[in-house]
């Protein structure tokens, strides 16, 4: 574990190293990244001067809701985001050969070798809208509940990255998966929303099949109202470690499946 | 005309088959940006059963329904990104191969993208506009097509294309002063997604800010057609907003004509 650990400094220094040349991209990317997010908020204002609430929530619930989802995303971005590459490259040009002949393991190896950036802008933004939205709804929140969503992040992390290991894992039957990765991922924008607005096929969906709402709005709204503590608590725990068992498994076993290509 | 279709349609054709090598990616990659549609779709719906009125800033429910996914087509298909391979090829220097070819170089961009655009609109054209009709006609119970705002909607979307083309390749000359486009191509995206409308309909901004960006460029890759589809302009307006593109349209090919005869006479390949 330690020598893990020790690794993954390493595999970010190297990166922070590279990123250093790039000062300007590193900039550009995250002002872009700032102004579409400011644009999608600003929607959400202009939909909340013409009504009070939406399903039953306030402005200021939205915001902090909207605002949670980035965290655990932006974070997943940050630290595994070379996953993309296995679907997208890595398995089709055979250079997984190159993690399989390391002497660590090889979905830790690959998962860690890049450190991302861009996901600065998500996180910084994650954490404006959250203070915000905290500051002006102060006065209704328990403050015991805040350790809990806190412990909560890293199992909302933990479906993002499995879901990404899960389909990036296809790739090793079929060469190529990364639209199925972005297919299957795209299914978080569902989750910046309350799930109380969308119908029952596509609560069920991103409540057991896909469960991206345990990353924001069941940690978010049980922290908010306190509704649903054990459901929302307990689901979002049991239902990442069971996403992380599976995406296992299917990597297990992708790997024994996997043909390099010829060189 | 005949010799420009004898020149550039091998350009359609290796354009026809790379789409069709990766029509299955397409069609996954589709699917994923169709969700974002819905998420749209049950916030709309959300904020008419919050709203007592039924009517909100002009639009009803099925006009923003219509709204959301008409923009998504639009801007789906009008989408270029031709011009980002011009960059890279000033970036490597293998710009300098187009130079020494006896065809223009924004004919073969153009005519290879015109054959991943046949895939395209193969694949999600008729799906989109049936479902967005068959929607229409169970919410009003009439059907609410119209074959005239359709035709004028076709001829304003082709426009929009060619616009978005022409632009997108004024950018990709950007590459001559910045080595990486990545970053500017996303806060590009955006501010034109904003000012375009197709993040937010333009009716909803400020009156002020409304007629300002009316006259810009940018209304005209994507608001226009989808106003037009959906019946909300007056004759007038057709008129007006679809001149208004031909205008445009003219602006962005001399502009981009221009740029290229001065940058081949200051370009300096290293190599090659």
């Amino acid at each position: 574990m330690k020598r893990i650990f020790r690794l993954h400094r390493i595999f970010i220094s190297q990166h922070l190293k590279r990123l250093m040349e790039y000062k300007v991209d590193f900039t550009v990317g995250a002002i872009g990244f700032l102004l579409g997010q400011a644009v999608e908020i600003l929607f959400i204002g202009i939909i909340f001067s013409q009504i009070p609430d939406l399903a039953g929530w306030t402005f200021d619930e939205i915001l902090f809701i909207y605002g949670f989802s980035l965290i655990p995303k932006a974070i997943d971005h940050m630290f595994f985001d070379n996953l993309w590459m296995i679907g997208y490259s890595i398995v089709r040009k055979g250079d997984f050969d190159k993690y399989l002949t390391r002497p660590i393991n090889s979905l830790f190896y690959v998962t860690v070798e890049k450190f991302q950036v861009d996901a600065f802008g998500e996180l910084l933004m994650g954490i404006i809208l959250i203070t915000y939205s905290l500051i002006r709804i102060s006065g209704n929140i328990m403050w015991q509940r805040a350790l809990i969503l806190l412990l909560l992040v890293p199992f909302a992390v933990l479906i993002y990255t499995s879901v990404k290991i899960l389909t990036s894992a296809i790739s090793f039957w079929t060469k190529q998966s990364g639209h199925i990765t972005h297919m299957f991922y795209a299914v978080n924008d569902f989750a910046k929303y309350p799930v109380t607005i969308y119908n029952d096929f596509i609560k069920v969906i991103i409540t057991y099949i896909i469960p991206f709402a345990f990353t924001a709005y069941y940690p978010a709204s049980f922290f908010l109202r306190g509704e649903n503590g054990w459901f929302c608590v307990l689901g979002t725990v049991l239902i990442s470690l069971a996403l992380f068992g599976i995406s296992l498994i299917v990597w297990n076993r992708g790997i024994k499946a996997y043909e390099s290509a010829g060189s | 005309m005949k010799k420009l279709f004898k020149t550039y349609s091998p350009f359609s054709r290796a354009g026809v088959q790379s789409a069709m090598a990766y029509r299955a990616n397409f069609i996954f990659f589709l699917i994923g940006e169709i969700f974002k549609c819905f998420v749209m779709y049950f916030v709309w719906r959300a904020v008419f059963d919050s709203s007592q009125n039924q009517n909100f800033m002009g639009f009803t429910m099925e006009d923003m329904t219509v709204y959301v996914f008409i923009s998504f087509l639009t801007g789906y298909l009008s989408f270029s990104d031709g011009a980002f391979a011009l960059g890279e090829e000033i970036v490597d220097g293998s710009v300098s191969m187009r130079m020494i070819k006896p065809c223009s170089f924004d004919m073969c961009f153009l005519f290879q993208e015109l054959g991943n655009k046949v895939i395209n609109y193969s694949i999600m054209f008729v799906p989109i506009v049936l479902g967005v009709e068959i929607y229409r006609f169970v919410i009003t119970g009439a059907v609410q097509f119209n074959i005239v705002s359709f035709v004028l909607f076709f001829v304003s979307l082709q426009l929009a294309y060619l616009i978005n083309f022409y632009f997108n390749v004024c950018y990709g000359f950007l590459a001559f002063f910045l080595k990486n486009l990545w970053g500017t191509n996303l806060i590009k995206d955006v501010i034109v997604g904003f000012l375009s409308g197709s993040t937010i309909p333009l009716a909803f901004m400020p009156d002020a800010l409304q007629t300002v960006l009316t006259y810009l460029p940018f209304a005209s890759l994507s608001y226009t057609p989808v106003m037009i589809y959906m019946n909300m302009y007056s004759p007038f307006q057709i008129a007006f907003s679809m001149l208004l593109q031909a205008f445009w349209l003219a602006v962005f090919v001399l502009v981009s004509k221009m740029i290229w005869h001065f940058a081949m006479k200051h370009l300096c390949i290293q190599g090659g």
